[in-house]
Formats: C-alpha cells, sequence, structure tokens
C-alpha cells in the first residue's frame, strides 16, 4: 500500500490520480472521434458502392442509347436534357457573375454597393430551391409564357448558379496579389484592359474550378426543374414551350412507379448522376490543386 | 476617363446588382401571389393543421373579397411541425459528428490524410437529393422499418412518443438521418477553418505545459472557435429547413394527419410545396396556388432569417463545405 501520511506520498497519489484520469480522457475523445469519423466514411462508401452496383447491374448500352419515358424505353433524352439545362444556366449566369464579381473587387467601386451585393449574393444562396422553383411557374411559365421549357428551367438554374459562381470568382479574383493590379492601374491600364489582361488570366483556374462546382450542383437539382422545364420523351423542340427531360426527374419518378423496369431506369440514372456529379467536384479540385 | 471604360463599369455595376434584383423580385412576386391566400386564410393559416383543397367541381364561394372552391381550407402547422422537426434531428445528430471530426481531423489524425479526409467528408455534399431519396427508400426505410425502429419501439418506451405504432420507415427519422448527411460537410468545413485560426504558438504552449490533445481542444479550440461552431450549425440549419427532394422521398409526404410519435409518416413546408403543386393547377379560383405561395413566404422568412444570424456569427462561411480550399 502506499504511505497515505507522508506529504510526498500523498502528491504522488494526486498526481497519479489526476494523470490518469486526463489521460483516460483523451483516450475516450481519440477513441470516439475516430469511431465517428471511421462510420462518416463507411456510410459513404456504402451509399456509393450500393447506388454504384445497383446502377451498374441495371444498366444496358439501349437504355443510355435510346429515347424514353420513365416506365419504357431508355434515358438518352435525360442525359442530354440534363446538360443542356445546365447549359442554359450556365450561359445565364457566367456573364453577371463574372462582371459582378468584377465590380466587387474594383477599389473604386462604391463600398456600400459592393458590401450589399456580396450580402444579397450570400442571402441569395440560401433560398430553398422550391421556392426558385414555384417563382419559376408562377413568373418565368406562367407571367411571361415561357412555358414549360428550356429557357425557364435554365433561368431557374441559373438563379442557383450565380450566388455560387459568384462567390467563387470573386475569391478567385481576391487572390491575386494587389501589386500587380496596382502596377497595371499605374502604367495607365484602364479598367477594362486590367480586367481582361490581369483579372481573367490570373483567376482563369479559379473560375474554371468554380464553373465545374456549379455545373455539378446543378446537375443534381430537381426541385427548381420540376415546373420549370416538366418531362419530354424525346428532346425539346425549341427554347420555348418546348419540354425538357432530366435525369434527377427519372431518379424521382422512376423509384415511385411499380414497375421493375421503371426501378432499373431510376438506379442508372442515379448511377450516372453520382459519378458525373462527384466527378467534377473531384476534377475542379484537382486544377485548384495543382495550380 | 474614356468612355468605353465609364460604360464597362456601369455594365458591371449592373451585373452586380443582379442577385439583389433577382432576390427582391422572388419576394416581392410570391408575396404578390399569395395575397388572396393572406386575405381568404387571415390567421387560421398558422393555426390550423388541415390542408383541404376543397371541392373543385362546385360553385366556389365568395369569403374577405376573394374566391376560394367551398369548402377550402389551409393551414400549415402540419409542415411547420415537420419542418422544425426534421431539422432539430439533423442538427442533433450533425453537431456532434462534425464537432468530433473536426477534433479528430485537427489533433489526432496524422496531418498527411487530414485533407482526404476532409475531401472525403466534402463529397457527402456533392451527393444529389434525388439519390439520398433513392437510397433513403431502397436502403434507410427498410432498415428502419424492419431493425432499427421495432427495437426502439420495445426497449425506449420510458421516453414519451417512442412507444406505440411502427408504420413504414418513412417519416422524422429517416428524413433527418439524410438531412444530417446533407449538412455534417457544411458544419464541418466551418469548424475545421476555425480551428485552423488558432495561433500555432498558443497551441504548441498548451502542449508544453503538459495538456492531453483533448484538453487543448476542450479548452483551446472550443474558446477561439465558439462564434464560427454556433453560426456554421446556423448555416447548416438554415439548408436543412429548405431541403425539398430527398425529404419528399423519406418523409411520407402526409397531408391532414398529425404525427403521433417518432415513427409516424411526416410532411415539410418544402415537401409540401412541390408535392401539392401539381394539383393546385386543378383549382380555377388560384386559391391553391396562393396558399403554396404563402407556405413558401413563410419558409423562406423562417430559413432565410436563420442563415443571415448565422452568416452574421461566422462571417461568410462556406456554400456547400467543398470550395473550402
Amino acid at each position: 500500500m502506499r504511505v497515505t501520511n507522508s506529504y510526498v506520498g500523498k502528491q504522488e497519489e494526486l498526481k497519479w490520480k489526476k494523470v490518469s484520469t486526463r489521460k483516460i480522457k483523451d483516450k475516450i475523445a481519440n477513441g470516439l472521434s475516430y469511431v465517428v469519423l471511421g462510420a462518416m466514411i463507411a456510410i459513404l462508401a456504402s451509399i456509393f458502392i450500393y447506388i454504384l452496383n445497383a446502377g451498374a447491374s441495371h444498366v444496358t448500352w439501349k437504355m443510355l442509347s435510346t429515347y424514353g419515358n420513365t416506365s419504357s424505353g431508355g434515358v438518352l433524352n435525360a442525359i442530354v436534357g440534363t446538360w443542356m439545362l445546365v447549359g442554359m444556366g450556365l450561359l445565364f449566369s457566367i456573364p453577371p457573375s463574372l462582371l459582378g464579381a468584377l465590380y466587387i473587387v474594383n477599389a473604386k467601386s462604391n463600398g456600400t454597393i459592393s458590401m450589399a451585393a456580396r450580402l444579397f449574393t450570400d442571402v441569395l444562396t440560401s433560398v430553398p430551391s422550391i421556392v426558385i422553383g414555384l417563382f419559376a411557374y408562377l413568373v418565368l411559365v406562367i407571367k411571361f409564357g415561357m412555358g414549360l421549357s428550356l429557357v425557364a428551367g435554365g433561368l431557374a438554374l441559373s438563379v442557383m448558379m450565380l450566388p455560387y459562381l459568384l462567390r467563387i470568382i470573386e475569391i478567385s479574383f481576391r487572390n491575386i496579389p494587389k501589386e500587380q493590379i496596382e502596377n497595371a492601374y499605374a502604367l495607365g491600364a484602364d479598367d477594362i484592359r486590367v480586367a481582361s489582361r490581369v483579372y481573367l488570366p490570373q483567376a482563369k483556374v479559379g473560375i474554371l474550378s468554380g464553373i465545374l462546382l456549379a455545373v455539378s450542383i446543378s446537375a443534381g437539382e430537381t426541385a427548381q426543374l420540376i415546373y420549370s422545364a416538366g418531362f419530354n420523351n424525346a428532346l425539346p423542340t425549341g427554347f420555348l414551350h418546348s419540354e425538357v427531360a432530366y435525369l434527377t426527374y427519372v431518379v424521382w419518378t422512376g423509384i415511385n412507379e411499380p414497375t421493375a423496369y421503371s426501378h432499373y431506369v431510376a438506379f442508372a440514372s442515379a448511377m450516372i448522376l453520382i459519378l458525373s456529379v462527384t466527378g467534377l467536384i473531384i476534377i475542379s479540385k484537382y486544377i485548384v490543386r495543382r495550380k | 476617363m474614356k468612355a468605353s471604360n465609364r460604360v464597362f463599369n456601369f455594365f458591371t455595376f449592373l451585373m452586380a446588382i443582379v442577385p439583389a434584383v433577382v432576390l427582391i423580385s422572388i419576394i416581392v412576386f410570391v408575396l404578390y401571389y399569395s395575397i388572396p391566400s393572406i386575405r381568404y386564410n387571415s390567421w387560421s393559416f398558422f393555426t390550423t393543421y388541415l390542408w383541404n383543397p376543397g371541392f373543385q367541381f362546385q360553385a366556389p364561394i365568395m369569403k374577405h373579397g376573394v374566391l376560394a372552391p367551398a369548402g377550402s381550407a389551409f393551414g400549415l402547422d402540419l409542415f411547420l411541425i415537420g419542418t422544425l422537426s426534421t431539422s432539430a434531428l439533423a442538427i442533433l445528430i450533425a453537431f456532434p459528428v462534425s464537432f468530433l471530426i473536426s477534433l479528430n481531423v485537427e489533433l489526432y489524425l496524422p496531418s498527411k490524410i487530414k485533407k482526404v479526409m476532409i475531401s472525403m467528408i466534402e463529397l457527402f455534399a456533392g451527393i444529389p437529393s434525388v439519390v439520398y431519396g433513392l437510397w433513403g427508400i431502397v436502403v434507410l426505410e427498410p432498415l428502419l422499418f424492419r431493425n432499427v425502429e421495432p427495437w426502439m419501439a420495445q426497449h425506449l418506451t420510458f421516453i414519451p412518443g417512442f412507444g406505440g405504432e411502427i408504420y413504414s420507415g418513412a417519416g422524422l427519422i429517416a428524413s433527418g438521418i439524410i438531412l444530417s448527411f446533407m449538412i455534417i460537410p457544411i458544419v464541418t468545413s466551418i469548424i475545421v477553418n476555425s480551428f485552423d485560426t488558432v495561433p500555432m504558438d498558443v497551441k504548441d504552449g498548451l502542449f508544453s505545459l503538459g495538456a492531453t490533445k483533448w484538453e487543448v481542444g476542450k479548452y483551446l479550440m472550443t474558446s477561439y472557435s465558439r462564434a464560427s461552431t454556433v453560426g456554421g450549425t446556423l448555416l447548416g440549419l438554415g439548408r436543412a429547413l429548405g431541403e425539398t427532394m430527398a425529404v419528399l422521398m423519406v418523409s411520407g409526404a402526409v397531408t391532414n394527419i398529425l404525427p403521433h410519435n417518432f415513427y409516424s409518416a411526416i410532411n415539410t413546408m418544402a415537401a409540401a410545396i412541390a408535392s401539392l403543386l401539381d394539383s393546385a393547377f386543378t383549382d380555377s379560383t388560384g386559391m391553391n396556388l396562393a396558399a403554396l405561395a404563402e407556405l413558401a413566404i413563410v419558409l423562406m422568412l423562417i430559413s432565410l432569417t436563420v442563415s443571415l444570424i448565422g452568416r452574421k456569427i461566422a462571417g461568410r462561411g462556406v456554400l456547400r463545405g467543398y470550395e473550402s480550399d
């Protein structure tokens, strides 16, 4: 037994007790955090493996190469339609985000307006996607008479892409060394020249990765498109009044339909979606890191 | 200054105010379309849980100066309960998980694989919400229904609401779990970013005094990152409140039946808008559409307020979690 009467012995005992509980607490935190991290990675892996496996076992070349609806035929119309909608969304969101970011980072701009623009951009990211969809239906489809169409769907997607793009482009503009911009102005360049010769070339990797991210996010969106793009068994015939098919709709309605074939179509579409979306995210991370 | 330059600057100014114009027009237009519903339902919109589209084939009635289908009544309580409870459950799961992951990544994990782990967690945000919904329907719901919920109903009956019948696995628990997967990357990357701001010398000082890693995390890191942790959680909550598709697929999307235990099917405001809009088109008076617009306004009000408070506390935060480089 310990000698508890002596002063040294008491100190020893106290120290021993204290150190042990502290060490144990550290060990518990260590173990618990590893368990949680491991569990999350396992869940992520299981989702990926499940979707990829289910998709790969039901996808056929015929499914990928023919038009169809969710209960018969293929998904080619949905694949092409998704990229048409995403392209339309980029068309509407790249110009305002690029030029808006130039205004925000320009030192000669009105500071209050720049700050307000940034605030509104951030707030716009938190508008629920179904509210954007409802707005697109009420205003674009009905009031402006676009009908369920490529343009209405593209505009609805661009409402979501715009704030993401604007912020990522703004951040990549801000990462450019200040001296370069100041030197360009000191040499007598005007704003157009500084924008085209300094900002754009220097930030092109950041802009590209932002565009890839925006594409990956919007390719996986559904709620904005249900009531602005509709669905089509073939490709759209024009920009207005012609509905467009997209992959997320096929996943959503396919799994809710009673036939086995529509489930297969849903799994195949989910596989295509998850592969293209995560592929784009990884590429965009890779090009940023390589820089 | 040259004229072309002035034109260019004016053009960039116009483009910079596009987000503001879009946001304000969304609010104004949706509010404008909800006016008939505000007049027709007045306060009963917030006090009842029944959502009754009315009889489409009877003559419409006139009330408070607006036309509406006979027998129609609209109340958001059921959807509000669903939105708040699913988001609360999502935060309840996501916050401790994100906190422990951030702690692990900052303190315990070898720094070589830190970036890889963060990137993997961020991939959760990249999975499209319909894919989550699909996975929820075919994997999570059967798992909950066959294995988890029967066990809970048997062993956790001492907690109110945990006893009673099990329905299908679709409902609060499935929705909360899937929502938590969506917001874990957001909360995690905000907490990790704020942990990174802790000065190295303070950390090393504490280590050299003999503190364990857990103590450095508990006393130093959390005190540095308290604000961003709260703000990041609020930003995650703001996203959970507005999530539509995954919740629509795994919540059961019920109307007019209040949940009576934790296993009941529920519905959220966002999911209700998506699922009820289709039938609202058939209403010739437009009242169903107006009521959904009012629902959208309330949803937007809640989610924008939460996100704005989160942004104020945490700074600008991150967009979805995966652009933190």
